[in-house]
């Protein structure tokens, strides 16, 4: 049976890459194993790592879905998307201390929230929109790389940008009542922003799925994903659907970026780096260039990098385990990009 | 509205309004301001103080001043003389008045709505500093004017002949230069003893007046003489023999040398630990360059290399680590360091053969998100409690001993005495890349990068002249990494940041991917020009960002490119855009690959 899977000659990479899988099974299953069999954290205790990974991944899958669908279009990683989430949270939380100072968040929650949330979106939104005409539109046609240097170097600038404009300190959200305190659920307690985080990113997914799917503009999309040259010629407007991508995606970064800063009670010019590569190993886990396979993936990364370093580093009393899950997350992207490129469910000829 | 402007007005108001966009943005992001309080040219208007011509307004000035280059530039249409000056200058005037009416409208606004709340740079302070200490109304006619007269100034330069616009521009930038590293030039002038020279340069960190048109005079005398069809000097050293000519580049070399050894005895500590960060860049920016320049292979977790390179050398020999430093135990103090750097030269090595070899048969894009994921698992680990009894955490190594010159026994303390062995080193990495480039296995990686299918088929082993360029570029990475841990004496995570990469990957993209002569001038101008203005701080990155950006767009092959490069960058574009060139048609013109013989890639 091993005669199919294995190559006739083993070189020095087949035998490290066959290494590194070994090792990574090994690793889950003993690791995995001396947790579970210790018993170090009860029921609730992996409950509730798994919501807050569920309401972390959501947000990933939001940011996932503008890298995936870029991808899809034009087969360029925008490197600087992470940016662009973190551009509209600021602006939420310029809106949010502004209604918070005049005493509108704290008497009509449910009115400023909204207002909030457009902020945040539309600015994000301009930001990919201006991104994508200045940067990396004169690129269209260039070789692969140019786009994704430009796209590090549009990071670059947008974080200093952030970073001379709105200072170097963390800032956060006015506190929001609605927001805070728990709901009890199925004898669990869950943080009720994290609920909230998950429904508003289902509904929203849902409302992109059935737009990509049902829109005479999602079809459009679809079709210059599927070949961009055919497209134009059957009439499409090759650079409105690049920029329609790009809006899409701003918008859900923008409302990913309020989330992520009520979640985390945390908004800051670096915040967009790291966040973004791990939305990008989202989709890269659900299969670079599907937009189910984007939410899978996010879903996936935020359970994975909650529960994973518990489960796995718990049982070798590694101190404070939490710490690396970030490690998890690059270990994850790294394992997927060598061993399955296309993810879950991805296209072959994307990759 | 349009219809009626014509197209020439809407051209000049819409450069205009780029031109009111930028200005406008850099006073928002603070770039500005940052630079408010250092003086161009000293004194000019006020008696004392940073005076008027300020580095800040010089950056605005000089965005107008450019609107209005590229204004005057383009509309040289007109035949008869009085309808093309017109149109010259009123063109650029018209730019250079939209600029400056939109800072006004901004300083304006920022005068009635107080926005520093959410844009920390506006603030009051600053909108008074750009009203030159006037009511904001007052600034804004200033502006106008000063916008104005800048762009139809520059409108007007087109209007000249090419030999004296550019000895006027040449004249303009060198000024601008000299104002400009004055950090550095002042205190190295200051120690040779030339104290008057350095009075009539500088006096309050900028340029005196005097200096100002002493500099520009002579710099456009200079470039107009040398620029004159048969200018004498230009026409000897064409007419020089072979033999002479090769004798001068090497007493030029020599001299370059000389000047190379004596300038840490004549500069500061400051200049002295700039020019030891630029030469900690220049080996990374080599090795990367090998990495990206020649392979192909956009390595973006590079900084990961730096990192191993460092605390290898900082295990093996600072005593207080968790190894106890055993080869200074060996060595002693003196050999330590020599100890261990065959060891970290080969531990880097090994590093980019061990994340090389999963990552080699990913795409161009993939590959380089991969070794980001490499960089960045290096630092969140040398940071983390779980291996803090082995690497220190948060805290890094300290106690690293001092180089020692073996067999003389001197210690190396200052930034200036580290120049030496890191100048020696950095000569050694350069020409160690220059060799490869020319060799056989510069042509192999040359070939790789093109077509990886084509090389392969050639006969090119592509699995081992990856791993090889990986493994040579974690090695220069790595050394650079032990010289900068035995510098510092210490090694800390937050010192091997990803930004590291990117400042790398930044050299040689401005430089021209593949040329040395790029990376040097890439590390000089990237890293040292913003280490020895300190005004630009954090502000540097966006620098680069900005340069990534623009150098993509307008430059791909960089400022100083390899030919081959420079061909394939624009053979590749030449290529998608006509796509209905027939094959036999021989390749691309010859005027897009400069005669330069590339060999046909089918695609």
């Amino acid at each position: 049976m091993l005669r199919g899977v294995l190559p006739k000659r083993l070189t020095l990479v087949e035998v490290v890459l066959w290494a590194l899988r070994i090792g990574v099974v090994v690793f889950v299953i003993v690791g995995a194993y001396a947790t579970l069999s210790q018993n170090k954290l009860g029921a609730s205790g992996w409950v509730l790592l798994t919501t807050s990974g569920l309401s972390q991944g959501a947000i990933y899958a939001l940011i996932a879905l503008g890298y995936t669908m870029v991808y899809g279009v034009l087969f360029m990683i925008n490197f600087a998307h992470g940016e662009v989430f973190m551009m509209g949270s600021f602006a939420g939380m310029f809106v949010a201390m502004a209604m918070s100072a005049n005493g509108i968040l704290e008497d009509q929650p449910l009115l400023a929230l909204p207002v909030i949330f457009a902020a945040a979106m539309i600015t994000s939104m301009l930001v990919a929109i201006v991104l994508e005409r200045v940067a990396y539109r004169p690129l269209r046609r260039a070789p692969r790389l140019v786009p994704l240097i430009t796209a590090i170097g549009a990071s670059l600038f947008l974080q200093y940008t952030a970073f001379g404009m709105f200072g170097p300190r963390a800032r956060r959200y006015p506190p929001v009542e609605l927001l805070q305190g728990r709901v009890d659920l199925f004898g669990f307690s869950f943080q009720r922003i994290e609920l909230i985080t998950i429904i508003a990113c289902v509904v929203l997914m849902a409302v992109l799925y059935w737009f990509v799917e049902r829109t005479r503009t999602g079809r459009s999309m679809r079709a210059v994903s599927e070949n961009k040259d055919v497209a134009a010629l059957m009439g499409i407007n090759v650079d409105r659907v690049v920029v329609t991508t790009f809006a899409i995606g701003g918008l859900l970064a923008g409302f990913a970026g309020v989330l992520f800063s009520f979640l985390f009670n945390r908004v800051s010019w670096d915040m967009g780096l790291l966040v973004g590569i791990k939305a990008f190993t989202a989709a890269v886990l659900g299969g670079i260039g599907n937009i189910v396979g984007a939410m899978l993936g996010g879903v996936a990364l935020g359970v994975i990098e909650n529960v994973g370093p518990s489960l796995l580093l718990l049982g070798f009393d590694v101190p404070s385990s939490h710490q690396l899950k970030d490690v998890l997350a690059f270990t994850v992207l790294i394992l997927v990009l060598v061993f399955r490129p296309t993810g879950f469910l991805g296209r072959k000829d994307n990759v | 509205m349009g219809r009626v402007l014509g197209k020439r007005t809407r051209h000049a108001v819409g450069i205009g309004l780029v031109a009111g966009i930028v200005v406008i943005y850099l006073v928002m992001v603070g770039l500005a301001n940052a630079f408010a309080q250092r003086p161009a040219i000293t004194g000019i208007g006020v008696e004392s103080g940073p005076g008027l011509l300020t580095l800040g307004r010089v950056m605005i000035g000089g965005a107008f001043f450019l609107a209005g280059l590229a204004v005057g530039s383009r509309f040289l249409g007109p035949q008869d003389r009085r309808e093309r000056l017109l149109a010259v200058v009123g063109g650029s005037a018209l730019t250079g008045a939209v600029g400056g009416a939109s800072l006004g409208a901004f300083m304006l606004f920022a005068a009635t709505v107080p926005m520093s709340d959410i844009f920390l740079p506006v603030t009051q302070g600053a909108v008074s500093f750009l009203a030159f200490g006037n009511p904001p109304e007052i600034g804004a006619i200033a502006w106008i004017l000063i916008g104005t007269l800048t762009a139809s100034a520059a409108g007007a330069l087109a209007l000249l002949q090419k030999r004296d616009r550019s000895a006027v521009l040449n004249g303009i930038a060198f000024t601008l230069l000299v104002s400009l590293i004055e950090p550095i030039l002042r205190p190295i002038l200051g120690q040779v003893g030339l104290r008057e020279v350095t009075a009539f340069l500088y006096s309050g960190g900028g340029l005196t007046q005097h200096a100002a048109v002493f500099l520009f005079a002579g710099v456009v005398i200079a470039s107009w003489a040398w620029e004159r069809p048969a200018a004498p000097v230009r026409m000897r050293m064409r007419q020089m023999p072979q033999a002479n000519r090769r004798r001068a580049g090497l007493a030029f070399a020599v001299l370059a040398i000389v000047g190379l050894l004596v300038l840490p005895q004549i500069s500061t500590g400051f200049v002295n630990q700039v020019l030891v960060n630029v030469g900690f860049f220049l080996m990374l920016a080599l090795g990367l360059n090998i990495v990206v320049g020649y392979a192909g292979l956009l390595d973006l977790g590079y900084v990961a290399f730096y990192a191993v390179g460092a605390y290898t050398m900082a295990l093996l020999t600072a005593p207080t680590s968790s190894l106890g430093g055993p080869l200074t135990d060996l060595g002693g103090v003196e050999y330590g360091f020599w100890l261990a750097l065959p060891v970290v030269i080969i531990v880097a090595a090994l590093v980019g053969i061990f994340i090389g070899a999963p990552v080699l048969r990913l795409r161009g894009d993939y590959l380089a998100i991969v070794t980001l994921g490499f960089g960045e698992i290096a630092r969140f680990l040398l940071r983390s409690e779980a291996m803090r009894d082995s690497l220190g955490g948060p805290a890094g190594v300290v106690g690293i001993p001092n180089m020692h010159i073996p067999f003389v026994g001197t210690e190396l303390v200052s930034a200036g005495e580290y120049f030496y062995p890191v100048v020696g080193f950095a000569a050694i990495a350069a020409y160690v890349a220059w060799r490869l480039s020319n060799s056989r296995t510069g042509r192999a990686w040359n070939a790789m990068r093109e077509d990886e299918t084509v090389a392969a088929a050639t006969g090119i082993n592509v699995t081992n002249y990856k791993l090889l360029a990986f493994a040579l570029g974690g090695t220069l990475g790595g050394l650079a990494g032990g010289l900068f841990a035995v510098q510092l004496r210490s090694v800390y995570p937050d010192s091997f940041l990803l930004i590291i990469s990117f400042t790398a990957l930044a050299i040689i993209i401005m430089g021209g991917m593949g040329t040395i002569k790029g990376v040097v001038a890439g590390a000089l101008i990237l890293v040292g020009l913003p280490e020895a203005l300190r005004e630009f701080g954090e502000y540097r990155y966006l620098l680069y960002g900005a340069a990534l950006v623009a150098m993509m767009i307008l430059r791909p092959e960089g400022f100083f490119p390899s030919r081959i490069r420079r061909a394939e960058l624009h053979e590749d574009i030449e290529r998608e855009e006509e796509p209905q060139l027939p094959e036999s048609h021989g390749g691309p013109p010859a005027e897009t690959t400069r005669g330069v013989a590339v060999p046909d890639t089918p695609r």
